[in-house]
């Protein structure tokens, strides 16, 4: 409605250009007034915010403006304590046995989930061996076949646990093998002495 | 007066013991924190490898080290020392253990008796939870264990790199010339004592 009238007053505006020239009058003298009822009848009250709200409430409001570099804090995080957006991991590594990514300090997820699943199953034999029994000797895990390296008076007193399967190649038995073999017992013997 | 040196009232430990207490989640006061802990230390000497989340195991590691170091210390017939090893282990058959296995075990041994990693991380990106859960996991192992180890093995990575080719070729040189001269300071000392051992023989036949 209201921009209605405005468009009527346009065209009456336009009509009194061509009729009288440019500037024949001030501005709006001829324009259309428009006036609500109820405006002409209010007396003028002082402010009171009961009017203003009604019957509803009032959340906190901000009363002061945030700066624009505690609103980008806020958002992004700072970078003298704690980003928020994504960014790189400068730790990651790659692992020199099986070529998986890993983080530098923590352990290489591939090689050990390996070693967590025999872990598991050899712990589970011994548990199933020893039940509630004292614990008064080491165990020994033997995998399938090793146990005929010896004879049966090397694996007495010793608590045997053996496992169905063939050992897993990278489980080597001779990790406490020393590298350097002690030196040899055989003497170098003169020809004349040998007869 | 000769003050007792003070460094050996307690056993020195080979782990470095934060001096703070770790922040752990007790419910049951700090009589339950206690009981806790003990729960881990029993599993630790008796499963000899666990896994539990990081300050846990770190604070646990720190008595269990203590308990086998007393037990070598003092043996089991040292009353204090049993009614320790009675409160830190709930399984009263990893007792025996502590004093006829793990005490041979690591009286003549060089390093420490534990030994932890950080077990790597679960990126389980779904559930928040298990990301949360396994942030700060560790493994915590007593030295010596049956289990495969941890870590790879690393000795053989740079064998092919050309200076240690050329260490090993060394070495193996180094080995030869030893093992000669001794066979010869060998054959020079058996000229020396011909004599006496045919005297003996002499005796034996007489």
């Amino acid at each position: 409605m209201n921009r209605f009238l405005c468009e009527i007053s346009a065209v009456l505006r336009n009509f009194e250009s061509i009729l009288f020239g440019r500037y024949p009058f001030p501005p709006g003298s001829l324009g259309l007034i428009v006036h609500s009822p109820s405006e002409t009848t209010t007396t003028p009250q002082p402010f009171s915010i009961k009017d203003f709200i009604g019957d509803g409430f009032l959340w906190a409001v901000p009363k002061h403006r945030r700066s624009i570099e505690v609103r980008m804090k806020r958002k992004y995080g700072s970078p003298q304590y704690k980003m928020k957006t994504l960014y790189e991991n400068k730790k990651l590594q790659i692992c020199d046995t099986c070529g998986n990514y890993y983080e530098s300090g923590i352990l290489c997820g591939f090689c050990y989930d390996k070693v967590r699943k025999e872990t598991t199953l050899i712990k589970e034999k011994i548990m199933k061996k020893l039940h509630l029994k004292p614990i008064d000797s080491d165990v020994v895990v033997l995998y399938e076949g090793e146990k005929g390296e010896h004879a049966d008076e090397f694996w007495e007193g010793k608590r045997i646990v053996e496992m169905e399967k063939p050992r897993p190649q990278w489980f080597s038995k001779n990790l406490l093998q020393k590298t350097t073999q002690p030196n040899a017992t055989t003497k170098e013997v003169k020809p004349e002495e040998l007869g | 007066m000769n003050a007792a040196e003070v460094t050996k009232l307690m056993s020195e430990l080979k782990v470095a013991v934060k001096p703070r207490h770790r922040r752990l989640k007790n419910p049951g006061g700090s009589e339950g924190r206690l009981i806790n802990l003990s729960k881990t230390v029993t599993a630790l000497l008796k499963y000899e490898r666990i896994e539990v989340h990081y300050s846990r195991g770190d604070e646990a590691r720190g008595y269990a080290e203590r308990l086998i170091s007393d037990a070598i210390r003092y043996g089991d017939q040292h009353k204090p020392t049993m009614e320790m090893a009675d409160f830190w282990l709930r399984d009263k058959s990893v007792i025996h253990k502590l004093f006829k296995v793990l005490c041979p075990r690591f009286e003549n041994y060089k390093g420490s008796a534990t030994r932890m990693f950080m077990a790597p991380r679960s990126y389980n990106l779904d559930n928040k939870d298990v990301l949360k859960k396994y942030k700060l996991l560790s493994v915590l192992e007593l030295n010596g264990n049956p289990y495969p180890p941890v870590l790879p093995d690393r000795s053989q990575k740079n064998r092919r790199l050309i200076h240690n080719v050329l260490l090993n070729e060394a070495r193996k040189e180094f080995y030869l010339q030893k093992q000669k001269s001794e066979s010869d300071k060998d054959v020079n000392e058996e000229i020396v004592t011909k004599h006496p051992v045919e005297n003996i023989n002499e005796t034996e036949t007489k």
